[in-house]
């Protein structure tokens, strides 16, 4: 431990602050991870053993601060408060990310274990922790594998309970949301069209396929596979594009490509 | 013991040469003809001394050598002087005469030195006696005259060709010599001649090629090749060897035929299109004979009657399309005239073409595909909205209606119904006709509209063989319905015997049907008349009695009525449906009704209404009076009964046209499908629990491409259903793989 460079200390010291860890567990992920701070909260995070039990009492005040008065749950009104507290507008998609640590069934409410399980797993047990951890959470959405999985899990969480699909208004919110963060040139086209020619529920292998194709075709659709195995859907709107134009002999008409 | 005299080497020999000397002039044609028997034995025992005398007085080797060389002298002292003077077919008579001379030679010589044979030879390994001439003639005369010989052979081949007489017996002769030199093998045959004769032979036809393909017809050029090709093979068996036949004719078929088929097939005038068009039928099988023997040869021909077939049925098509437009009657949903012509020249084309490859094309398994792809194609089009399936349910329900085509002998009805189940094959969408022909067919058994029951039963048989039982069993239980509602209305009738008092007044017949097998109709709650709601509620119980449990639904838009309109003039008896008879009871009570009054006391709806009031109103017989009294139904009409209707008949039937049936049965085709593609998924997906996405579709085509040709989208609609009912998965790697969920 003495010898340790002057950084190195620094960096130790923030870590724990950040993450809450315990000096030993600390010095042992930015040591794993050649003292980088990425590496090391991606260890950190990915194994809970690391993990120092986040003071659970101070949690369950954090949640009596949150909690219906009428229901063992936080509702929206809680949930607005707890975001004002931690300066993050309701909207904002790093709510999709807390709500995905603590495997929220659906949006607007939180059991009390799912609070106590989220906060605990993101190892926050304070609202100071909590906003030290956002540009953290932020983060995660721009590793490839997480997102994914964010993506997948806003479906379940977005719908309504006792639905097996998504309504449509909510799907387009959702996917305006989703690929403001990881670029994809043709969400709102993708969006008019649904609402021009198919204004339905989406079904959950329609909404995790398209992450397959906004990930793989290019946006001029010179990789499509017509034979393919894309829902229905897709393969609709690949026509959709061509009929009107947009693309145009597999290029994407300039002005409405946005990068 | 007599010791045998030493004959000394060169006396021996000079005895010898006397006899060989005797022999040559035997052979050179001189009186003497044959040696005496003595002669023979004295020739052939001195060999024989000399070859078993004690060493050193065994002159066996030296004897070899003084055989052979005598073949040498001969040879070269007198065969090949004489061959060389002479020349072409001089020649070549020459070389048959010194052939056949020197097998005399080898003969009688052979025999002379016969011992040497039997023991000499194989102690020292040496060939026989016979061979050692043979290789003498073949490497002194004939190495020195093949080539010759060859060319003097081909260029009376090609004379022969150009239709000269020449003497084939000589040239049989000459081409034995050619095999019997290989003695045994054909090697000498085929490099020395055979070769050169093909090279020849495709040379020479090459050339006529080139001329008639520019000069002749289709027709006539064929024709000539295959004069040719059969000379060719009378040319082997006169006097070339049988080996060449195989090769000589692929020569000839090569540079006739093989070269320029393309060009062949495809003359303006006369090529394949145009024999068909013209129907050269005779022309045809020729082309068929000729273009079988050439490999390749009968894709071209196969894909021109392809769209020879395809194009004149693409014609009726067109053809029948400009009619209906033509005529333009209003009544746009009733398969007309027009379509049942057209499904009778569709029948007639196909018995034309089945012909063609029957008698043309012998059967050959291109030419069926061919005709039954073209089939497809234009049997899949439709006419003028209608489809195929429709079409040819229609032809069918008029060949077995009354009124139909009574005209027509039995066995004409047989035949034809024969040859429309074979239609079907061709089309696509089999399960849309199975469910028009089942429309049809209930309103054949329930209006008693069928002609012949025989004739009912036999097409039924004849789709069930060829489409199978699933396809027919629900008609089937429809036939078998009406044999049981008889008898039901025979027990119903004693019933009310048994019970007058349940008697409702009116004679009553009630057919009961099993849903399953008949198509759906939609029931509406139609306002019955007072006088039959008892007929109802009686039949209901009776029904009770027989069987409890079951629930029934009454169709009225199938039943019919007889009422006695008492008119001014006379009572008339009107056969109607029950609908008219609700309709034309009302005016028991008021004589005049409203279009509104109407509907509201019937419960229709407005289609039922207008049909219902048009039939009653506007067509042949005019029971009510219309206000206006125009031609056409509108809400605002009024009708009045007509007291003074009268017919010089006292019974008449006042047809109700059915409705739009059309539309419902696509609907319900369409439904069926829906399920029948869900089944299909399941069923493939539980055997083989994993499967990629194209394996999965095209297994599920396959399946269903007896009944339909499913749409891929379709399908994939339904995979998507099932992944959301939790049947199916994608698996997480690999997108295009689905994955069955117990």
């Amino acid at each position: 431990m003495n010898k340790l460079g002057r950084g190195q200390r620094d960096k130790l010291q923030q870590f724990m602050l950040i993450t809450g860890a315990s000096e030993k567990v600390a010095f042992q992920a930015l040591k794993a991870s050649d003292w980088q701070f990425e590496g090391a909260f991606d260890l950190f995070y990915s194994h809970p053993q690391l993990r120092s039990v986040a003071d659970t009492r101070h949690i369950e005040e954090l949640y009596n601060r949150y909690k219906d008065p009428y229901v063992d749950m936080i509702m929206a009104d809680g949930i607005s408060l707890l975001c004002n507290d931690i300066q993050v507008d309701p909207q904002d998609i790093v709510m999709l990310v807390v709500s995905w640590h603590m495997k929220a069934a659906t949006m607007c409410e939180f059991s009390k274990k799912e609070f106590i399980g989220g906060l605990q797993a993101m190892g926050i047990d304070s609202l100071d922790k909590f906003r030290e951890r956002i540009p953290f959470l932020r983060s995660e959405l721009r590793d490839e594998q997480k997102f994914r999985e964010i993506y997948d899990f806003a479906f379940g969480w977005a719908k309504e309970k006792g639905q097996k699909s998504l309504a449509l208004d909510t799907a387009i919110g959702m996917w305006q949301l989703l690929f403001a963060e990881k670029h994809w040139p043709l969400v709102d086209h993708w969006c008019e069209f649904l609402q021009a020619r198919h204004n339905k529920v989406i079904s959950r292998d329609t909404w995790s396929q398209l992450l397959e194709f906004a990930r793989t075709v290019d946006p001029a659709l010179s990789n499509y596979d017509p034979d393919g195995a894309w829902p229905y859907l897709i393969d609709e709107f690949v026509e959709y594009l061509n009929e009107t134009s947009i693309i145009q002999k597999g290029k994407l008409s300039e002005w409405n490509y946005k990068s | 013991m007599n010791q045998r005299e030493i004959i000394d080497f060169h006396e021996g020999w000079k005895f010898m040469q006397n006899g060989i000397t005797k022999l040559k002039s035997i052979l050179e044609g001189a009186a003497e003809t044959h040696f005496t028997s003595e002669e023979h034995i004295m020739l052939y025992t001195t060999i024989y001394n000399m070859c078993t005398q004690k060493p050193p007085h065994d002159y066996s080797q030296q004897l070899y050598d003084k055989y052979k060389e005598s073949f040498h002298e001969y040879i070269t002292s007198s065969v090949l002087p004489s061959l060389k003077e002479r020349h072409d077919e001089f020649m070549l008579r020459e070389l048959v005469r010194r052939w056949q001379n020197h097998q005399v030679m080898a003969r009688w010589l052979s025999r002379f030195f016969f011992y040497l044979d039997r023991y000499f030879i194989s102690r020292r390994s040496l060939p026989p006696l016979m061979e050692v001439g043979l290789t003498c003639f073949r490497e002194l005369v004939y190495q020195e005259v093949k080539v010759k010989v060859r060319d003097a052979v081909i260029s009376l081949i090609d004379r022969e060709r150009e239709g000269e007489q020449i003497d084939r017996a000589l040239l049989k002769n000459v081409l034995d010599i050619f095999v019997e030199i290989g003695n045994g093998l054909m090697d000498f045959y085929e490099k020395d001649f055979e070769d050169a004769m093909l090279k020849d032979t495709g040379a020479y036809y090459s050339r006529k090629a080139s001329n008639w393909i520019v000069d002749d017809s289709c027709p006539d050029y064929m024709l000539k090749a295959e004069n040719c090709l059969r000379r060719e093979k009378e040319r082997v068996s006169h006097y070339l060897h049988s080996s060449s036949e195989t090769k000589l004719l692929e020569k000839v078929q090569h540079e006739l035929l093989f070269v320029y088929a393309t060009q062949l097939l495809e003359k303006e005038q006369s090529g394949c299109h145009a024999l068909l068009m013209d129907e050269k039928v005779e022309d045809l099988s020729r082309m068929y004979r000729l273009f079988s023997k050439i490999s390749g040869g009968l894709e071209p021909v196969s894909n021109t009657f392809k769209q020879h077939v395809t194009a004149e049925g693409s014609a009726l098509v067109k053809q029948a399309e400009d009619a209906v437009s033509q005529k333009k009657t209003d009544k746009k949903d009733v398969v007309g005239v027009q379509e049942q012509v057209f499904v009778r020249k569709v029948i007639d084309l196909h018995d034309k073409f089945m012909a063609y490859v029957n008698n043309c094309f012998l059967n050959h398994t291109l030419f069926h595909k061919a005709l039954k792809d073209a089939f497809e194609v234009f049997c899949n089009k439709g006419v003028a909205g209608s489809s195929n399936a429709e079409l040819l349910a229609t032809f069918c329900d008029n060949i077995l209606k009354k009124g139909g085509s009574e005209k027509l002998s039995d066995e004409a009805i047989e035949e034809t119904l024969e040859k429309v189940v074979k239609l079907l094959a061709y089309i696509g969408d089999k399960d849309l006709f199975a469910e028009f022909y089942r429309k049809k067919l209930a309103r054949r058994l329930l209006f008693n509209k069928s002609a012949n029951d025989d004739h009912e039963r036999s097409i039924l048989t004849k789709l069930k063989q060829q489409c199978g039982g699933q396809f027919t069993s629900k008609m089937e239980g429809m036939v078998t319905d009406l044999t049981l509602a008889r008898e039901n209305q025979t027990h119903f009738e004693e019933y009310l015997n048994n019970n007058p008092t349940a008697n409702p007044g009116i004679d009553l017949t009630v057919t009961v049907l099993t849903t399953g097998f008949w198509p759906s109709y939609k029931s509406f709650d139609l306002n019955l008349p007072v006088e039959m709601v008892k007929c109802i509620e009686v039949f209901k119980e009776f029904y009770e009695t027989k069987t409890k449990h079951r629930k029934l639904t009454w169709i009225y838009s199938f039943g019919t009525c007889n009422v006695n309109g008492k008119f001014e003039s006379k009572t008339i008896e009107l056969v109607v449906t029950t609908h008219q008879a609700a309709a034309l009871l009302l005016f028991n009570t008021s004589n005049r009704l409203s279009y509104q009054e109407i509907m509201a006391q019937l419960n229709l709806s407005d289609e039922d209404v207008v049909r219902l009031l048009h039939s009653l109103s506007c067509a042949k017989y005019k029971i009510l009076n219309k206000e206006p009294s125009t031609k056409v139904i509108s809400p605002n009409d009024v009708f009045e009964f007509n007291g003074k209707f009268t017919d010089k008949m006292r019974h008449i039937k006042i047809h109700l046209p059915p409705g739009d049936e059309k539309k419902k049965v696509i609907e319900d085709v369409d439904k069926d499908r829906r399920y029948a593609i869900d089944a299909s998924i399941i069923r493939i997906m539980k055997s083989r629990k994993v499967l990629g996405y194209q394996q999965l579709v095209s297994e599920c085509v396959e399946q269903l491409s007896r009944m339909f040709k499913p749409d891929v989208k379709a399908i994939k609609k339904r995979i998507e259903d099932l992944i959301t009912r939790d049947y199916l998965e994608r698996d997480k790697d690999n997108a295009n793989l689905f994955k069955y969920l117990a």
